[in-house]
């Protein structure tokens, strides 16, 4: 049952004369909920955005079903099947809830917008949003934002789906309803590879934890090896001071 | 109070004319906004489209780049009246001294020089529009000409129309220098009667009065598009059965939907 979905080999991505990461290699099987966890500046983002290629990783391959979808000329055929939630949500202002809901489905996937709707509103009753279709992304709360920027993600059926820190943005009464809707999404089996802070939500629900640190990967494990029996120093002390700070 | 009544009499003696006046003045400047406004938002995309990653195709996205620069410095860096003297004239110096139709060549006139303002001005409402568009669009598998039709032009229209009434505004006034390629425009009208009446003047103040009434009256319509375009303050929620909605919206600091 662990069909590998997604794999990195020997990434590496620079910005000018500065290496953000460096030989990246990790497996993320179907089915994983796999958190990204390390401090600010440890390219676990930028990781994430090479995953769904808004950033262009400067060496080494993304494997996505058997393909290094690196050097496939439109990235749109693979953006649809991985989806990504971002931590600034990036509605769409333009368009009110279920809009931004079906959008892709109606103008990526071609489904009729009756279709669409029917699609749309099941993701957003699955976040508890269905009652906000008419409302506009500037009349919700940040949780609320969040819940929809997930359902529209959900609604193209991704078969992996990205978190990039899904609640750094969110007031601490609000990071609640948006963890609780990701539990469900694990729990239901998606796959889901997820940047966070938050180590509570790491420990709980990934099955697996990639620590990272300057660029690479210092340590990966189940979260019972990591959080309990950290083997790298630097692994250990980045838990104890969010654990403990 | 002569000068009244002197202006009275313009309007009512010549009334077929100025009207005429007015008719061709809102027809080359609403076309010219229009058609330099899509003349803008093309130019606009295109300048955003990321560097093609072949060689030869990246070669000619810098030479259309080129070209599409130079339009605009040109045109925004020389009169109008200027450019209507040199198209109308060139054309005919190339076609052997035919003149091409005067309002065929006003209307391409305005509008490719708003065009080159518009390219800046849609330019501007693309750069305005956050990032963060662009890759929630990108996130769910929209090309960048979906992503651009989808979700950024339709918010950097709604952002830069009021700098397009602007340019709507400056059109109705500026088509007056048509008049030197024997456009029958407003201002052009003026003139005529002017040789009639002899009463400089009143007929002046009389045009100025049209234009005035003219282009306030387009940008209190421009901004009631502006408001309609914002859509409404307040939204209904949906389905008050959805237990979980309900759930989830009791736990929200900031509540949704009854704040009439």
């Amino acid at each position: 049952m662990c069909k590998q979905i997604l794999q990195f080999c020997h990434l590496g991505k620079t910005f000018g004369d500065h290496q953000v990461l460096r030989d990246i290699n990790f497996t993320v099987n179907k089915g994983d909920v796999t958190c990204i966890i390390g401090s600010s500046g440890s390219g676990k983002s930028t990781l994430l955005r090479c995953a769904n290629l808004l950033e262009t990783p400067t060496s080494g391959e993304i494997i996505f079903d058997g393909k290094n979808i690196l050097t496939e000329k439109s990235h749109s055929k693979y953006r649809q099947k991985v989806g990504m939630v971002f931590q600034s949500f990036n509605l769409f202002n333009n368009m009110n809830v279920l809009q931004n809901c079906t959008v892709g489905l109606t103008s990526v996937l071609k489904i009729k917008k009756q279709e669409a709707e029917k699609i749309a509103l099941r993701y957003l009753e699955s976040v508890g949003m269905s009652a906000y279709v008419n409302a506009r992304p500037h009349q919700l709360s940040g949780g609320q934002k969040q819940r929809v920027a997930i359902a529209r993600a959900l609604a193209m059926q991704p078969e992996v789906l990205l978190f990039d820190e899904p609640t750094s943005a969110l007031d601490p009464e609000m990071v609640g309803e948006v963890l609780t809707v990701m539990k469900d999404l694990a729990k239901s089996g998606l796959t889901m590879l997820v940047v966070t802070h938050e180590m509570a939500f790491a420990r709980d629900v990934a099955n697996k934890v990639v620590f990272m640190d300057e660029g690479v990967i210092v340590e990966e494990g189940t979260p019972e090896e990591i959080f309990q029996n950290p083997k790298e120093p630097r692994t250990r002390e980045f838990l104890s001071r969010t654990i403990n700070g | 109070m002569n000068f009244l009544q002197k202006m009275g009499n313009i309007f009512a003696e010549y009334y077929d004319w100025l009207l005429q006046g007015v008719g061709y003045t809102m027809l080359v400047a609403l076309v010219g906004t229009i058609v330099g406004l899509l003349l803008g938002i093309l130019i606009g995309t295109y300048r955003t489209i990321p560097n093609p990653q072949n060689k030869f195709l990246r070669a000619l996205k810098k030479t259309g780049d080129w070209i599409l620069t130079a339009y605009v410095e040109v045109f925004r860096g020389t009169p109008m009246m200027v450019q209507a003297m040199v198209i109308f004239w060139g054309y005919a110096l190339v076609n052997d001294g035919n003149t091409m139709d005067v309002i065929v060549a006003g209307l391409i006139i305005v509008s490719i020089n708003t065009g080159a303002y518009m390219a800046e001005i849609v330019r501007g409402g693309i750069i305005s529009i956050d990032k963060g568009q662009f890759e929630g669009a990108y996130a769910i598998g929209m090309t960048h000409s979906q992503t651009m039709w989808q979700v950024v032009i339709p918010q950097s229209l709604r952002n830069i129309l009021p700098s397009v009434s602007n340019e709507f505004v400056i059109n109705i006034k500026d088509t007056s220098v048509l008049n030197v390629i024997g456009f029958t425009e407003l201002f052009f009208q003026a003139k005529t009667i002017v040789t009639m009446t002899a009463d400089t003047f009143a007929t002046y103040l009389a045009v100025a009065i049209i234009y005035f009434v003219l282009t306030f009256t387009i940008t209190r319509i421009l901004r009631f598009v502006e408001r309609k375009m914002d859509g409404k303050k307040n939204y209904t929620m949906q389905g008050a059965g959805n237990l979980d909605a309900d759930a989830y919206a009791k736990t929200q600091a900031i509540g949704g939907g009854n704040n009439v």
